[in-house]
């Protein structure tokens, strides 16, 4: 039963197996089914921004963040674009942070921009990344941002577009002055590119506004290279900033040894150069009035040519100081080449384009006061030196025939002045060097004669400027400064400079009519130019009498500082030492300043000032001192005592008198020197100089004030006289003398004169003589000298008390008491 | 023995002093030197510009250590202010009323080299420390550095468009005073001017370092050995010192970098040495008398009194010469003949320029004799030398074979030896096997 079963099975089986299934359990999946399932980590839906949640992401104004607006860049529209840019910019000032993570891939997507159709998304990118993005990153890796930004840029110079060029090198320029020392690197590219677009005439032609671009473009690149760094180093180093001498001073990251095939591509630019000046010359001079792009078009050619040059010369000079350099084809080879093209084409234009438009223009200036053509002046002013440097020849003189017209003619004060002085400073040097070497030569006394006519304009210059114009009075001085130094060398040259002195009297002081005189604007100038032009003084090889004299009247001058006063002394005395101011005028200075100043301000009705008195003392010490110093005091006695004892003659106010007699002192010696005559003279004024300096004390002096204020400036007046009393006894003889005869004479006043006047008034004269005598008596040695004069003082006190017991005046009870405390006082010395 | 030598500009001799002892020794008779025109020519003898009020023109004075008479004098073709030696003493350079520097070779009193260096007159001159480089100070304001070098080569000076090494422009009225620093080419030069200001300039760089103002005209400086500080003498009569390395107070009442001052109470300090051994200070004033200070405590430790003039120089001085030695020496001698002959007014271009390079050679301290042998002396010893030297090598060669001929002879004998003694044992090896085996 079981075999047919099992039989009857088998081939059904095969075809079809049969499956028995359980109820109610699940199936096994099918062996081809397809896997249905989807496995993914995150869903991207884009949505819409509107609704998006943004909170604590930063946006912009529009509530774009930034990869939205990074994205929105490339976007089809301009519009949009500039949009992108713009909220871009107002995203990074509104999160600085947010600039700071993600710089590398904003740059990375703007830089595509660069190269943009649009005028406005280009200029727009341009602001955004000369305000925000490039400041942002100083302190970043500056070479990776650069080069990130550079093949683009070199990309855009080489479109189609001419504009989309133009932009790129205005990119390259911001990107230079963000990081200069990326220069290096890029420096061959750069100057082919340049190259390449001063080529393109077509587009030059209509706008000059974009060659000027470009060209001060070109500029700011040469003046990267090593060569002609020097200059704009130099001016910001800041000499008293260094407490170490020997610091460690780090040095700029120079490579001049990769700028070697720079010069072949400086070679090629030059004649571009050139041929783009030489284009512009018959514009310029069929036109009638000078126009200010073209103009300057034609400033920063040359500049951009002077550029050049300059490493060739500098290649040539260290060529001739290393002879291996010798068979190198770049350095002498390739300076005559460029200096012949350049002999040729632009020094014979240069000078006749500007000597006629100059001289015409100027015209123009004078009357239309035409700003714009001033302004190309002034920047064209700095070339004359540079050309004349180069040496003389037949164009020079039309040059610099049309220089002196434009210094003589423009206005003092302005800056076409400012640019003529500056550019007379630079012209010293090569002209005198020229001068030295050939005199003979024509053309170089021509140069000489120019020079002359600027010396003379230049005291002039000075009282035209006045004070209204420091930093052009500072600029003339210095240039006056800088020809008296080398006056001696040449001696036409020091004639006409020791000629300007006479024209610079009215710069110290001025006079008016009446013979009243006035300051000049020496005085209201700022120190550092009063201290130029005193220093000037001391190069002129004679100072004669009338500057002195109106430098003296300058000195005395209320206005002026006391440290310049001293200065000014110091600064003559110098000149003096030197022979160039004669002995008799230098002291009859001296004796004018202490005759004439003024310790007593003017409107103050007498009253001293300490301040005024305290500098007149410190001038008289000073004064003195020089006058010790000229050695031969016998000789300066001999020049100073008829002077002084004449002016003595006068009377002149207390604090004068007492400083001429210090100078006196000063030179006078131990056994005294002076005459008899002035002996006698001074016997009878010392006497009355002694009472008045003694009625300067309060009038009940005891004993109590000894270290009074008072007490030492008595003293300061007497000390001289104590001195000429020592060296000359006979001297006080003669003082004694003279005191009795005017104590007796003050006894007999009340009756010649006014009767109820004057009894006060000689009671104070006598009263001062007491004081004096006790005063001198007080000082040792006097007493010494004194005690061989008692009868000359007994006769003194003899007068007084025969005063008090006089009868003819009639005395009220205080002065007779007055009188008699005198007379005590008096009686002490007898003691 | 340190001397102090100090000369004024009105006469009263030269004047010298024992620094150490205070002792004053002899002095030399009839000097009118101007500021820098005293200079010791190595320590031999002196040497001085000479500006007398009788006689228009300057001239050039020397003196021995020995005698106070002048030993002998030159008439230069114009009036020199300023003169400088060398360290050696081999060269005097002196600076002329119109500019001009003047170089004179002192063993044959030939001027070797006169070249125009100032719009004006030359004020001071200073040798650097290695004595390649002359440094001066002119009245026009200006400090030029000139490399010796550079001044006798004659092609490189003729193609370079300035002669100098540096022209410094920054003063704007006389240098009253220049002085070198340490430190060879990295050394600072430090200018005085009548403008009241001092300069500190770099010699590698050109540049002007510092620029200290001061309340009066500064008349003379001298460097701290150090190069710490400064001193400048002043005409108020007061030593200021002037920071250089160390850190400055700004807040200094005198001004910027001035630290502090000193003053003798007297006239202006006119000029200003710093002793060659111990730290001081020695200074000269306008009323004639030399101050010696401590540097540190700015203290007076000695006075000498000079005369009423003026002081105008004064040197610090180590004397070649034992004095006493020197006497006896010089009194066997005609007067005069230890010095060298005088200055050249003009220099001859005839003799040939290759032979003129003075030697100078001093090994012996014991010997007071200075001499001076030219060069061809020198070449011709050289040869000698050369000569001598080849005979003794031979003598040499001859040893050093003889030698080798012996050693080798030693080594064949030992070799002799050792063969024959193979041989006897071969030998008697043979006959033993042979008896063993009979």
């Amino acid at each position: 039963m079981t075999r047919p079963k099992a039989k009857s099975k088998k081939p059904g089986g095969v075809d079809f197996k049969k499956i028995r299934r359980k109820i109610g359990k699940k199936l096994p999946p099918p062996k081809n089914a397809t896997n249905t399932e989807i496995k993914s980590k995150a869903i991207v839906l884009p949505e819409q921004s509107v609704a998006a949640d943004k909170a604590g992401l930063a946006v912009n104004k529009k509530g774009l963040t930034l990869k939205e607006l990074l994205q929105q860049t490339s976007h089809h529209n301009a519009k949009v674009r500039r949009d992108a840019l713009v909220g871009i910019k107002d995203l990074f000032n509104k999160f600085p942070t947010e600039m700071k993570l993600h710089k590398y891939a904003a740059i990375e997507k703007l830089r595509e921009r660069i190269g943009d159709d649009d005028k406005v998304v280009r200029r727009t990118l341009y602001d955004l990344f000369k305000s925000v993005i490039l400041p942002g990153c100083k302190e970043d890796n500056q070479e990776l941002i650069i080069s990130l930004l550079m093949s683009y840029i070199f990309n855009a110079m080489t479109h189609l577009a001419f504009d989309i060029r133009i932009m790129a090198f205005d990119f390259l320029d911001l990107v230079l002055k963000f990081y200069p020392p990326s220069f290096s690197s890029y420096a061959e590219k750069i100057f082919q590119n340049y190259e390449d677009i001063l080529r393109k005439n077509q587009y030059f032609s209509q706008d000059r506004g974009k060659l000027k671009d470009v060209l001060a473009g070109l500029i700011h690149c040469l003046s990267l290279l090593p060569w002609n760094k020097g200059e704009t180093n130099l001016v910001d180093k800041d000499d008293n900033g260094r407490i170490l001498l020997h610091a460690f001073d780090e040095d700029m990251p120079l490579s001049s040894n990769g700028f070697s095939h720079i010069i072949k591509r400086l070679r090629d630019l030059a004649p571009v150069l050139i041929n783009r000046f030489l284009e512009f010359t018959p514009s310029i001079t069929a036109m009638a009035s000078l126009e200010g792009k073209s103009f300057g078009c034609m400033l920063s050619i040359l500049h951009g040519i002077d550029l050049i040059i300059r490493p060739f010369v500098h290649g040539a000079d260290k060529e001739s100081e290393s002879p291996s350099l010798e068979g190198e084809p770049n350095g002498a080879m390739l300076d005559v080449t460029l200096s012949s093209m350049l002999l040729k084409k632009v020094f014979p234009l240069f000078p006749l384009s500007p000597a006629h438009h100059l001289s015409e223009k100027v015209c123009n200036v004078a009357q239309s006061d035409n700003a714009v053509s001033e302004k190309s002046l002034i920047q064209l002013l700095p070339f004359i030196p540079k050309f004349v440097s180069r040496g003389a020849s037949y164009w020079t003189t039309r040059l610099l025939q049309a220089f002196t017209y434009l210094f003589r003619e423009s206005k003092p004060g302005s800056l076409l002045k400012l640019a003529c002085l500056s550019a007379i400073e630079d012209m010293l040097t090569p002209i005198q060097a020229m001068l030295s070497l050939e005199k003979s030569n024509p053309e170089n006394l021509e140069l000489q004669e120019y020079l002359m006519a600027w010396i003379a304009e230049l005291p002039l210059l000075l009282i035209q400027l006045g004070d209204k114009h420091p930093a052009c009075s500072e600029v003339a001085l210095r240039l006056q400064l800088h020809i008296g130094q080398r006056a001696l060398s040449n001696s036409s040259l020091a004639c006409m400079y020791d000629d300007v002195q006479d024209k610079l009297q009215n710069f110290y002081c001025t006079c008016q009519g009446g013979g009243k005189k006035c300051s000049g604007p020496f005085v209201r100038l700022p120190r550092e130019s009063q201290e130029l032009s005193l220093c000037c003084l001391y190069y002129f090889s004679h100072l004669d009498f009338p500057i002195l004299k109106s430098i003296a009247c300058c000195c005395l001058s209320p206005e002026l500082d006391p440290s310049v006063l001293f200065r000014i002394i110091e600064i003559l005395h110098s000149a003096y030492r030197e022979g160039h101011i004669k002995i008799a005028d230098h002291l009859s200075i001296f004796i004018t300043f202490v005759l004439r100043f003024k310790v007593s301000p003017e409107g103050s009705s007498g009253l001293k000032s300490v301040k005024l008195s305290q500098t007149f003392k410190s001038m008289t010490t000073l004064l003195c001192s020089y006058m010790a110093q000229i050695g031969g005091n016998y000789l300066v006695l001999n020049i100073i005592e008829k002077v002084i004892i004449d002016h003595i003659l006068l009377k002149p106010p207390l604090d004068n008198s007492c400083s001429l007699l210090r100078m006196i002192v000063a030179v006078d010696s131990k056994p005294t020197r002076l005459s008899e005559q002035s002996i006698i003279i001074l016997g009878n004024y010392l006497s009355e100089y002694l009472i008045d300096a003694a009625q300067s004390l309060p009038e009940h002096y005891d004993e109590q004030c000894k270290r009074s204020t008072q007490l030492t400036s008595v003293h300061y007046y007497l000390l001289p006289c104590f001195f000429l009393f020592d060296r000359c006894h006979k001297l006080l003889n003669l003082v004694l003398k003279t005191m009795r005869s005017a104590i007796a004479e003050s006894s007999l006043w009340p009756i010649s004169d006014d009767y109820t006047q004057h009894p006060s008034n000689w009671l104070v004269r006598v009263n001062a003589v007491a004081s004096v005598l006790l005063l001198i008596d007080k000082d040792p040695k006097m007493r010494q000298i004194l005690s061989s004069f008692k009868e000359g003082v007994d006769s003194i006190i003899q007068n007084v008390s025969s005063l008090q017991s006089s009868e003819k005046i009639s005395m009220t009870i205080e002065e007779k008491h007055k009188i008699k405390c005198t007379y005590d006082r008096l009686k002490m010395l007898l003691r | 023995m340190e001397v102090v030598v100090a000369s004024s500009s009105v006469d009263a001799g030269i004047g010298c002093w024992d620094l150490h002892t205070g002792a004053e020794q002899l002095r030399h008779k009839s000097c009118w030197s101007p500021p820098h025109g005293l200079v010791s020519v190595g320590g031999r003898f002196l040497a001085s510009s000479h500006l007398s009020p009788q006689s228009s023109g300057g001239c050039i004075f020397f003196w021995s250590w020995s005698k106070p008479q002048i030993g002998v004098r030159s008439f230069p073709a114009e009036t020199i202010k300023p003169l400088s030696a060398n360290h050696p003493g081999t060269y005097i350079a002196g600076g002329g009323v119109s500019g001009d520097i003047y170089l004179w070779e002192v063993e044959t009193g030939r001027l070797l080299k006169k070249w125009h260096a100032h719009y004006r007159a030359v004020t001071c001159l200073v040798f650097s420390e290695d004595d390649s480089l002359l440094i001066s100070g002119s009245e026009d304001g200006s400090v030029r550095v000139w490399s010796l070098f550079m001044i006798f080569d004659d092609l490189r000076s003729q193609e370079a468009s300035q002669l100098y090494e540096h022209s410094f422009t920054g003063h704007a009225l006389r240098v009253t005073d220049v002085v070198i620093g340490y430190g060879g080419s990295n050394a600072i030069i430090v200018s005085a001017s009548e403008d009241r200001t001092c300069k500190v300039w770099s010699l590698s760089t050109g540049a002007l370092l510092r620029n200290i103002v001061f309340p009066a005209i500064i008349d003379a400086i001298v460097l701290d050995p150090a190069e710490h500080v400064f001193y400048a003498g002043s005409r108020d009569g007061k030593i200021f010192i002037a920071a250089l390395h160390t850190e400055s107070l700004v807040t200094s009442s005198y001004g910027m970098h001035i630290i502090g001052s000193f003053s003798n109470h007297s006239k202006s300090v006119t000029c200003l040495a710093y002793g060659i051994s111990g730290n001081l200070l020695i200074s000269g004033s306008e009323d004639g008398m030399v101050r010696v200070w401590d540097a540190r405590t700015h203290n007076i430790v000695r006075m000498f009194k000079y005369a009423k003039g003026p002081v105008s120089n004064i040197c610090v001085v180590r004397p070649e010469i034992d004095s006493t030695n020197r006497i006896s020496q010089s009194s066997s001698r005609k007067q005069g003949s230890d010095l060298p002959p005088p200055l050249e007014k003009y220099s001859n271009s005839v003799e040939d320029l290759d032979a003129k390079m003075p030697i100078l050679l001093r090994g012996d301290k014991r010997c007071a004799e200075v001499s001076y042998l030219s060069s061809h002396v020198i070449s011709s010893h050289i040869n000698e030398l050369q000569r001598h030297g080849s005979a003794a090598a031979s003598e040499l060669e001859m040893g050093k074979l003889k030698d080798d001929y012996q050693k080798s002879m030693q080594m064949v004998n030992q070799w002799k030896k050792m063969y024959e003694n193979l041989h006897q044992f071969c030998v008697k090896e043979l006959l033993d096997g042979g008896q063993a085996r009979v």
